[in-house]
């Protein structure tokens, strides 16, 4: 076994191997670019390489470095992790030339799967499904319904030179094939000019499912089961889990097996991915092999019990596998989150910054795992990934897996940079993803529009209303204890308050009781037990002896709570103060379209327009530095500048007003 | 005698009426709310004991005489309790005249406010008011200067407090200038010296009222005001919470209330805040807020002079004065606006046994004719004497530049700070490396190789606190994550600390 081996990654994938290096009893190194220097992966490394400035062009990118750093630590194998190095066939060439072992898959396997045409070509040769087709020149609409008819109804006719949904037609059957394929000529023609269209299977309601595969040096190939990653944004990857909530044993046997056919047909060792398309009949079509451990390796390895990367260095050792197929279980349900930087909230820009608070879940043996590498108060740069951290849980079924996540991510924390984690907690609220019916096309079905909180109902509002009232019970009840009160006169609390939010107003009545307080509201009452301390942004708890873990903040009068997914500001107040309040005009929000604000924290550089000025839609407005980077504000529509609000230098807040039209 | 109760029960519901439940409509028609209802947000319940409630103006003439008398003359005055603690109020009523202020409305004023220097309490002013009664002329006038005469008696003894719910306008301005806070309340609350018709009869300008005078106006553009709210409710509600920070008058120590927060607890993510470039900012409140009890930190003129942070929060349940600068604006530099802004905060402090933490990071005083012109060197005289003249405890914790004079000033050793702690990232010098190079080392200026070793040199010699340390000007180097714990035992340590400026009439402080 080796002795020392090098990470040649950052992030939270350097310090998951690092993790397994040291379980192992294998000495680590690091490698970090000089944006990276206070990263987690380089505080748990035994060893640290600067490898130069921070893109990763410049550093993660540069293979002499790496091998330098090597030679330089006496690194006897390297992992690349994913993205990077990993799937490059040179840097696994060249390391073997230098006589350090590759933690993957030799070249030649990754060269044949790394073309895209060639792989498929491959994979049919192997005797694995992939989708039929035809390339070539098509004579006219009798030839695509021969065609059409060969491959099997439904089937897809597109511009060759189309992109997007462009000249795209579906068609079901013969007269459809037939029309279809002379309209999209003539579109073709018309849009593109070029007429030439092809004609492929139609996956109806297709899911991404993949089969992970392993395989030693000795000829021993197994397939791990499957996960299915069809919650996707953006062809992103937001959700993944194992096993697929679609697979019959029947048709996982089936991909395994064509998965584990494809593995050998290119000699592969070491762990890999071989993706496919399913339809909604079950029919499964090869897309393509990653050679590569995966961001979503995690699942699989709840399910299975195997631990991938530990897999992966004994393969590189040389070392045969221990255990056969049939000694792979299935046990259970697993489930992933993805934790990025960005904002959900508007148009999921990435988020850059300080993170002011970082707290994820506390990780539990066999039901919640958090894989970092970042840490509180450190930083988000913007050279890398948007992806901080994954959030797996895993259950006796499906359904326990969603609700574990749910539970973890309430309870995570993070604060000074935006996350998905609201976006995340939605989707696990969301019917159709809880029932399983999804496909790739879920996010964009179901948020057209983006995603705002309020799309998002909670199940009990009497939880946010309890939580709010006890708040504020206890906040009233700590004020009356200050010092130098009138002797006899002290304040006395009273028991009946009104809870607000928004147009709704909930009388309640909270009293003191056991470990926390009862709140009687619409004839109910509540027992909210809590060890919650002022100034907490996690109120753990129970209500009715269900326990919960809301993220609460405490705002002038205001109450911002947060809860799956689904946000609430409350304000209490005494039932005279209410009525009070009542009369309180409603000011409506400044009509945020007449303003250009900053998106994000940053320096104003420069104020392209001045008042009076006319500009066009997408014409230059500003320019604000953040983060060393240069971000053009442009006009989203055509207007009239009223007024220059902020002027070049003044370093701004999210929000401020840069620019007023009329 | 049940005649004598009839009358009265007929005099209290007059009086409660105000200027009739029309006026009281229109009132909240506005989003305003009436006089009474205003002090029954602010005051515990039930806790109001109402003064002078039939009191009436004496006035006969432009038909005053022949005008109906409104029982409380426009203004509702007494006391009552906020958490327990006793406060004095008034609270102008802008149904009865239009809040305007008669003789007997100002002796209404005056009554609470020597009652308050008597039993040692605040006075808390709820503001709505159209000005002088013209009709008295003079008489109204006279009652302005009493009240005015009694704010500067009160100052410094009791706290005073200025909640401006709607005009205040000419004289009128001149109490609320003068007592401790002032608050506003957005869009139904306006202070000008001259209004806007004036102005632009004199100066042709053209502006509106808000423009002029309005809660936003206040709050960023002169600091005049301290904090804005949305309407009445908050504004009131916002009120109780700030009053818990203040002691009843200078007699008292500051309030203490029980708290869960530990005073031992550590912050391992202060240990990344400042960041490693020296030119790159941070923001100075996420400090404040991890050190502070419970995260809760009451902060005031949050928009205007945002390079100097100043706030009450609490440590160990008792209020600390916070002052800090603020590399995220300007540097955090001291200039004319933030040294006012932060002096007279210190002298409150100091007037009330508020013990006060500094958080220093200043690279110094803000250059330039603008600065220069407008008199920086006394302005900035005024935070440096206000800091020197203080005698409550004062903690400084220096987190990163502590430069030239603004090391001085800013609660330094030298003005006898009780207790100065830095971070390992501070830099206690004269100027910065660059600067400081250029002009010890001038005959090298153009040989860039050897100003960039001596700037080495130079940063290697100040860019830390060692020397500060060596003489003594810091007294211990501590990590960021343990702040809480320091500042928490310091000023336990301090908790009896006695000093006193020599006997005088009074300083003088550079105006």
């Amino acid at each position: 076994m080796f002795k020392k081996i090098l990470i040649a990654n950052r992030g939270e994938i350097a310090c998951r191997v690092i993790k397994t290096a040291r379980k192992m009893g294998i000495k680590t190194v690091a490698v970090y670019s000089e944006a990276d220097k206070d990263a987690l992966h380089v505080d748990l490394a035994d060893e640290a390489v600067c490898i130069g400035p921070a893109a990763s062009k410049e550093s993660y990118l540069v293979m002499d470095k790496i091998i330098a750093a090597c030679k330089q630590t006496g690194a006897e194998a390297v992992h690349p992790g994913y993205g990077f190095l990993s799937e490059n066939e040179a840097f696994s060439r060249r390391l073997e030339e230098e006589g350090i072992v590759f933690i993957g898959p030799k070249h030649y396997s990754v060269a044949k799967m790394g073309d895209k045409i060639e792989s498929k070509k491959l994979a049919k040769a192997a005797g694995v499904s992939t989708i039929p087709g035809y390339n070539d020149a098509i004579a006219g609409p009798e030839q695509a319904v021969e065609i059409a008819k060969g491959i099997g109804y439904p089937v897809m006719i597109k511009a060759s030179a189309g992109g997007g949904g462009k000249g795209l037609r579906v068609a079901f059957n013969d007269q459809e094939a037939f029309e279809g394929f002379a309209s999209c000529q003539n579109e073709a023609r018309n849009s593109f000019g070029d007429d030439r269209v092809f004609i492929e299977k139609f996956v109806e309601e297709p899911r991404h499912i993949e089969i992970q595969v392993l395989a030693d040096a000795h000829g021993n190939t197994l397939y791990l089961h499957e996960r299915e990653c069809s919650i996707q944004r953006r062809h992103q990857k937001v959700i993944e889990e194992a096993p697929s909530p679609f697979l019959d044993p029947a048709t996982r046997k089936a991909m395994g097996e064509q998965a584990v056919a494809l593995a050998k047909a290119v000699e592969y060792q070491s762990a890999g991915t071989v993706e496919f398309v399913v339809g909604k009949d079950k029919s499964f079509y090869f897309l393509e092999m990653n050679t590569r451990l995966q961001v979503e390796h995690p699942v699989t390895e709840f399910i299975t019990g195997l631990d991938l990367v530990e897999q992966m260095i004994r393969v590189a050792a040389g070392e045969k596998l221990s255990f056969t197929q049939e000694q792979i279980p299935l046990k259970g349900w697993a489930m992933e989150c993805r934790i990025n930087a960005e904002d959900p909230f508007r148009g999921f820009l990435p988020s850059t910054g300080r993170l002011v608070r970082f707290q994820p879940p506390a990780e539990v043996e066999g039901a919640v795992r958090v894989d970092t590498g970042v840490y509180d108060g450190g930083e988000i740069s913007m050279f890398y990934d948007s992806m901080i951290a994954k959030l797996i849980t895993h259950g006796a079924d499906r359904d326990q897996a969603i609700a574990r996540m749910r539970e973890a991510l309430d309870a995570f924390l993070i604060r000074g940079i935006s996350s998905n984690i609201p976006f995340q907690a939605a989707l696990m609220q969301h019917p159709r993803f809880v029932s399983g019916n999804f496909n790739t096309g879920f996010i964009a079905e179901e948020y057209p529009k983006g995603f705002d909180a309020s799309m998002v109902p909670h199940d009990d509002p009497a939880l946010f209303v309890a939580v709010a009232a006890a708040m504020h019970r206890a906040y009233q009840d700590r004020a009356a204890q200050i010092s130098g009160q009138m002797p006899g006169h002290e304040r006395v609390v009273k028991d009946d308050y009104i809870v607000i939010r928004g147009e709704e107003r909930c009388p309640v009545t909270v009293v003191p009781a056991a470990e926390g307080y009862a709140v009687s509201h619409r004839g109910e009452t509540y027992a909210l037990r809590t060890r919650w301390k002022f100034g907490e942004l996690l109120f753990a708890g129970s209500l009715n002896g269900k326990p919960f873990t809301m993220q609460v903040e405490r705002a002038g009068l205001k109450y911002r709570l947060s809860h799956a997914g689904s946000q609430a500001v409350c304000m209490v107040m005494s039932v005279s103060a209410a009525a009070l309040q009542a009369l309180m005009p409603v000011k409506l929000p400044p009509d945020l379209s007449k303003f250009l604000l900053s998106p994000m924290p940053g320096l104003l550089r420069e104020v392209a327009v001045s008042e009076g000025q006319e500009v066009k839609a997408g014409e230059k407005l500003a320019v604000i530095e953040a983060m060393k980077m240069e971000n053009v504000l442009k006009a989203e529509q055509d207007g009239k500048v009223r007024k220059v609000v902020a002027s070049p230098g003044a370093s701004l807040a999210v929000d401020e007003v840069i620019i007023e039209f009329e | 005698m049940h005649e004598i109760i009839r009358r009265l029960d007929e005099s209290r519901a007059a009086a409660r009426l105000g200027g009739g439940q029309r006026r009281i409509d229109a009132q909240h028609a506005k989003g305003k709310l009436s006089a009474r209802e205003r002090i029954e947000l602010l005051l515990d319940e039930g806790s109001f004991e109402e003064w002078d409630m039939f009191k009436e103006h004496r006035c006969t003439d432009f038909g005053m005489a022949d005008a109906e008398k409104i029982p409380g003359d426009g203004v509702v005055t007494g006391y009552g309790t906020v958490n327990g603690r006793l406060v004095f109020v008034f609270s102008q009523d802008f149904t009865v005249f239009g809040g305007s202020l008669s003789e007997t409305h100002a002796q209404k004023i005056c009554k609470v406010m020597d009652h308050a220097l008597k039993v040692g309490a605040p006075v808390i002013g709820l503001n709505d008011s159209g000005g002088a009664r013209i009709q008295e002329g003079v008489d109204s006038l006279g009652g302005y200067a009493d009240v005015f005469q009694r704010n500067v008696m009160a100052s410094g003894v009791i706290p005073q407090i200025s909640m401006i719910m709607g005009p205040c306008a000419g004289g009128a301005v001149y109490s609320p200038s003068m007592t401790d806070f002032i608050f506003m309340v957005k869009d139904s609350s306006y202070m000008f010296v001259t209004g806007p018709e004036v102005v632009k009869t004199v100066t042709h300008e053209e502006v509106t009222a808000e423009e002029l005078g309005g809660a936003v106006t206040h709050t960023s553009k002169s600091g005049v005001a301290d904090l804005a709210f949305e309407n009445d409710v908050e504004a009131l509600g916002m009120l109780r919470r700030f009053i818990d920070f203040l002691p009843l008058s200078n007699r008292e120590k500051a309030p203490v209330r029980p708290t869960t927060d530990l005073a031992d607890r550590m912050d391992e993510s202060l240990d990344t805040l400042v960041p490693s470039n020296p030119n790159q900012p941070y923001d100075m409140k996420e400090l404040i807020t991890k050190v502070v009890d419970e995260g809760d930190f009451f902060e005031l003129q949050p928009d205007y002079a945002k390079n100097i942070v100043i706030g009450f929060g609490r440590m160990e349940g008792q209020t600390v004065g916070i002052v800090a600068n603020q590399p995220l604006v300007l540097a955090g530099c001291l200039d004319i606006k933030s040294s006012i802004k932060a002096a007279r905060f210190v002298r409150f402090c100091d007037a009330f046994n508020i013990p006060v933490v500094t958080f220093v990071d200043v690279p110094g005083f803000m250059p330039g004719t603008a600065q220069e012109y407008g008199g920086i060197i006394k302005h900035g005289a005024k935070l440096l004497y206000a800091y020197a003249e203080c005698t409550v405890p004062k903690i400084t914790v220096i987190t990163r530049k502590a430069y030239g004079g603004a090391y001085d000033v800013m609660s330094s050793k030298h003005l006898r700070g009780d207790v100065n702690l830095a971070w390992p990232t501070a830099e206690i010098a004269v100027m910065g490396p660059k600067g400081a190079v250029e002009i010890i080392f001038r005959e090298e200026k153009n040989d860039p190789e050897k100003i960039a070793k001596r700037e080495a040199e130079y940063k290697e010699k100040f860019a830390n606190p060692f020397v500060a340390a060596h003489r003594g000007f810091i007294d211990d180097v501590i990590m960021p994550h343990a702040t809480r714990k320091r500042i928490c035992r310091s000023l336990a340590m301090l908790r009896d600390k006695q000093l006193e400026n020599p006997w005088r009439k009074h300083g003088n402080i550079p105006l």
